[in-house]
């Protein structure tokens, strides 16, 4: 029973920075039509610039702000610098059909994904370094009882929820939020009604960046930091957000709990190896099964 | 009828070139250039793979070195178990990544760009972590130990002393123009033709009376085909294992198709030779102002991610784009 318990918890807490990580290629994708193969490594970029400032002895919450504020940074940099020059190379002929169109823009995240494992190799070497946390990770002891938890996954779980809620309200409680929302739905009418559709897709870029290097943090003090460990929760986020629905932001979230669940499940019960084929199966049977994801709209996947 | 026969002709003569050409570089090259010519040849097969999917029908797959992973275990299943000589392991490979780029190819004709792009990435993670799975079938994180062994008696009667590394390149070479014969038959054959019309507009292909999944499923099943060729060669070199074809196999693989234009098997020569030979190059190149291990060891990966960045931005159709401007058909 304490085992099925502290698998839940585990599962919950993984299933949060699950849920990050996929709420930021949903950003991305709604608001640019892009899936961001790139984003987690935005994220191993700003975890690496956190680190660095803890190990110069400034305190975790300093590293931690710098962190963030440089995700949404690298976010906005991704956009100006690549997505907005191919953006406007629609007319070339290899981007002529809309097969290729939605092609070209993955093959640039993954070379922008590979520059920024290059740089990250080349400015702080392959050593896979530890990374801290701020509140204690061991199991959490109430009333001299071990509890299935510890006091960092109460912290990843309330960090969520609070940065869950403020994307919420920020979506349909305030005027950027909107013009995100309207021009996602219809960029051509958004334009037309004057919203600014080039500084409302950088703004997904940006806040992209920043939900990513949140889920980037908070993963990083269970895997040893290097260029490459946040590929694996690429793997997991797209799958998250693929079996809530690509489109959708409450799905993103609620696949990347249930994926947590599952991930923390195989660890207990199976074999750590298995989780690859356990993500892959899920993401084939969702894909066959409801392509639209749990909550995905279904004209999105038109011809 | 004439056309057609001198159009068959002049793939033909193109073919032939390419082996000349490959095997008088054979003779001529140091012992380490002919290992990495070989190694450039295995690439352009894998690439063509991505040549035909991609550049001719429109369809990404990030999982090209999972497939190319099928055709190594394949084989290797097939000479420790079975006794196979590497020419039928070479046939066995084959026909198992045919037979996976089946299956890929029924679940992938649902999905379209991200969605196909996302899944053959799980895919080609999810492939090599199997043979940790199964150790026992498999050979774990080792892997299994194959080789192209030696050269042929009659060979060495033929042309003299034949090294290891002119051998591998030797053994490659059939194969390769095995691939680049096919695919320009099947690019400039009605067939081709028809996986272009899909990757142009799929509603209007289907209007004029073209079955949809059933293209997309065969090109997935021909071009698995080539990348299970790749994959086997490559595996022939010493061993197959998971940290033979890893993702960034995968990645190397688009990286090159892109660089040297997708759509062009030209291009696809082109791509295997830079992403093969560009360590070296950019070595030669870096050796006056000397870097750092750790900036040298990241140089290759940060340069060709940069190229892959400014290829597409710049001139999305590669660098074949650029050398026969004028006549492009297509």
């Amino acid at each position: 029973m304490d085992i099925f318990l502290s698998a839940i918890f585990a599962g919950t807490s993984r299933g949060a920075i699950y849920a990050l990580a996929a709420l930021g290629l949903v950003l991305v994708w709604r608001g640019a039509g892009v899936v961001n193969f790139a984003q987690m490594g935005q994220a191993m970029f700003s975890t690496y610039i956190a680190s660095t400032l803890i190990a110069q002895n400034y305190s975790y919450w300093i590293a931690f702000v710098v962190a963030l504020i440089s995700g949404g940074l690298l976010g906005a940099l991704v956009d100006l610098l690549v997505m907005r020059p191919l953006n406007r190379k629609k007319s070339s002929s290899a981007l002529d059909s809309p097969a290729m169109r939605s092609t070209i823009p993955v093959i640039a995240s993954l070379g922008i994904l590979g520059v920024l494992q290059a740089a990250a190799g080349m400015i702080w070497a392959a050593e896979e370094r530890g990374f801290p946390t701020p509140v204690n990770s061991l199991g959490l002891v109430i009333n001299g009882k071990i509890m299935p938890f510890t006091a960092f996954d109460l912290f990843v779980i309330g960090i969520v929820f609070v940065t869950l809620v403020a994307t919420t309200y920020f979506f349909k409680g305030t005027g950027m939020g909107l013009a995100m929302r309207a021009s996602a739905l219809n960029p051509e009418v958004a334009r037309l009604s004057g919203i600014r559709i080039g500084l409302v897709r950088t703004l997904s870029w940006v806040i992209s960046g920043v939900a990513s290097s949140l889920a980037g943090l908070l993963v990083t003090p269970s895997a040893n930091l290097s260029p490459y460990t946040l590929d694996l929760i690429l793997i997991i986020g797209f799958t998250a957000a693929v079996v809530g629905g690509l489109d959708s932001l409450l799905g993103s979230v609620i696949g990347g709990f249930a994926l947590g669940l599952l991930v923390s499940f195989v660890n207990v019960y199976d074999a750590p190896e298995d989780i690859f084929l356990a993500i892959l199966i899920v993401l084939i049977t969702v894909l066959i099964i409801r392509p639209q994801g749990i909550l995905g709209s279904k004209e999105v996947r038109r011809v | 009828m004439s056309k057609a026969s001198s159009y068959g002709r002049k793939n033909l003569v193109i073919s032939i070139l390419f082996t000349a050409l490959v095997f008088f570089l054979s003779i001529k090259l140091d012992p380490y250039n002919q290992g990495q010519l070989s190694v450039a040849l295995m690439f352009f097969i894998g690439i063509l793979s991505i040549v035909l999917l991609t550049g001719a029908s429109g369809q990404i797959s990030l999982g090209q070195g999972a497939l190319m992973a099928v055709g190594g275990f394949a084989a290797a299943l097939g000479i420790l178990n079975l006794g196979l000589s590497i020419w039928l392991a070479i046939a066995l490979a084959v026909i198992a990544a045919l037979l996976a780029g089946l299956l890929l190819g029924i679940a992938a004709a649902r999905l379209s760009g991200p969605y196909l792009a996302g899944t053959t990435l799980v895919i080609a993670l999810a492939i090599p972590s199997l043979a940790t799975r199964f150790e026992s079938v498999f050979g774990g994180d080792v892997g299994l130990t194959i080789a192209f062994g030696n050269p042929p008696a009659w060979l060495t009667t033929l042309m003299g002393e034949v090294g290891y590394e002119q051998w591998q390149l030797l053994a490659t070479l059939p194969f390769a123009t095995l691939a680049l014969f096919l695919t320009l038959n099947i690019l400039g054959s009605r067939t081709g033709r028809s996986w272009r019309a899909l990757r142009d507009n799929e509603v209007a292909a289907s209007l004029a009376g073209m079955k949809i999944s059933e293209t997309k499923i065969f090109v997935f099943v021909i071009s698995s085909g080539f990348a299970g060729l790749a994959g086997v060669l490559y595996g022939l070199r010493g061993i197959v294992g998971p940290s033979v074809y890893p993702i960034s196999l995968s990645l190397l693989l688009l990286t090159g198709a892109v660089l040297g234009g997708i759509r062009s098997i030209l291009g696809a020569l082109i791509g295997a030779l830079l992403v093969v030979f560009l360590p070296d190059l950019i070595e030669w190149a870096s050796a006056s102002f000397s870097p750092s291990e750790q900036i040298a060891n990241y140089l290759p990966a940060m340069i060709s991610s940069l190229l892959l960045i400014l290829t597409v931005v710049l001139n999305p159709g590669g660098i074949a784009h650029g050398l026969h401007h004028k006549k492009r058909r297509h």
